[in-house]
């Protein structure tokens, strides 16, 4: 895949600032928002640019120990094809399990058994989307207990059983760090950087002692820390800003986003 | 158990009243189910903003009681269920009933 250089979340809500703002490579559109057949105005105009317009998916739920919802992965696909888009994506997580639809990324339990239902899972997705795939690691607020793997290896043996590549995002990264004591360094350490696919970047806040990855607030400088942490140990293809509420305007995303670009400039 | 129904039991804990999991933090799993319940209550404000503007401040708590005691399932989609839970509120007046809408000539 080529270079994607700095770029930043699709919202409907951004779609006008998007379009004017300057230093502003790609973006990524989470694809459930999507419809193939009538795509925003505002985003076909930025694929006319030639701007990369990368689909991302929420919902697959390709940690789910019961069937695939292939519907969905299908959906993606179409999604991927209208974009003409060389990558599709979507989490390391649950969303649906006995009937139920928990609305957000549920963490897995990192057991063999859970990460073999991942495998087969995303070799099928792969089969239907027809492009390059990539997996993300999230954030997570609880622990399953009796983990075998840490998550770096979980992730590893995902990239290696699969051929997917990876995205990373530091914030759930620092998330993590902060709320289940995932070691930051050891994880930037065990990770397969030739199978990266690009960063995520996001701000959160601190509630009760515990940090929430909100996407609503600014980036805080332990994440950008974590962003100069991981550039010591490879050259990241594209770093994405994921803002998905309170949108400040303008000078502040521009200001987020040249602090992204100045973090992965040598 | 099998993963399934572990996965299963975590989420009738988080989002339907179900008993905690053994081996998870309870303190933990109110957050989660906090967090959830809250980004849950954001969408259907989203799809449905008359609700919260009638019910201000008692949305949230009233969305809250809404989804533990009949939480959303996989096949019904968020617009359904947020007319359900406006059905819900008329149900209990917690909302006045809708009039009839009129035809003008």
């Amino acid at each position: 895949m080529a270079e994607l250089g700095i770029g930043i979340g699709w919202r409907h809500e951004l779609d006008l600032s998007i379009a004017r703002l300057p230093g502003v490579d790609w973006v990524e559109v989470v694809a459930e928002n999507l419809h193939a057949s009538h795509l925003p105005e505002t985003l076909v105009a930025l694929r006319s640019r030639g701007m990369p317009v990368l689909p991302h998916a929420v919902s697959l739920s390709l940690g789910s120990a019961e069937p695939l919802d292939t519907a969905r992965v299908e959906h993606l696909a179409e999604i991927t094809q209208a974009l003409d888009a060389p990558l599709a994506s979507d989490h390391v997580c649950f969303v649906r399990a006995g009937g139920l639809d928990s609305g957000h990324l549920m963490p897995l339990p990192r057991t063999r058994e859970a990460l073999d239902v991942l495998v087969a899972n995303v070799r099928l997705a792969m089969s239907i989307i027809g492009t390059e795939f990539a997996l993300e690691n999230i954030a997570a607020l609880l622990e399953w207990p009796d983990a075998e793997l840490t998550e770096e290896q979980f992730l590893t043996e995902l990239t290696e059983r699969t051929g997917c590549r990876l995205i990373i995002d530091v914030a759930n990264l620092y998330a993590n760090a902060r709320n289940i004591g995932t070691d930051p360094v050891a994880f930037l350490d065990g990770i397969p950087w030739e199978r990266l696919a690009y960063v995520h970047m996001a701000g959160g806040i601190e509630r009760d002692g515990v940090y929430h990855d909100t996407h609503a607030h600014p980036v805080l400088p332990e994440v950008l820390d974590l962003l100069a942490e991981l550039r010591r140990r490879t050259d990241p293809p594209g770093v994405l800003l994921e803002r998905d509420d309170d949108y400040p305007p303008d000078s502040e995303l521009e200001a987020e986003l040249a602090a992204l670009r100045a973090a992965v400039t040598p | 158990m099998s993963l399934a129904s572990q996965q299963a039991a975590l989420l009738r804990a988080l989002l339907a009243d179900g008993p905690p999991p053994s081996g998870f933090s309870p303190e933990r799993l109110r957050i989660e189910a906090d967090v959830l319940r809250r980004k849950h209550s954001r969408l259907i404000a989203y799809l449905r903003p008359d609700l919260e503007e009638s019910l201000g401040d008692r949305f949230y708590p009233l969305f809250a009681e809404f989804t533990a005691a009949s939480p959303k399932t996989s096949d019904v989609r968020a617009r359904e269920y947020a007319d359900s839970f406006a059905t819900w509120l008329i149900s209990r007046g917690d909302l006045p009933r809708p009039r009839r809408r009129l035809f003008r000539r």
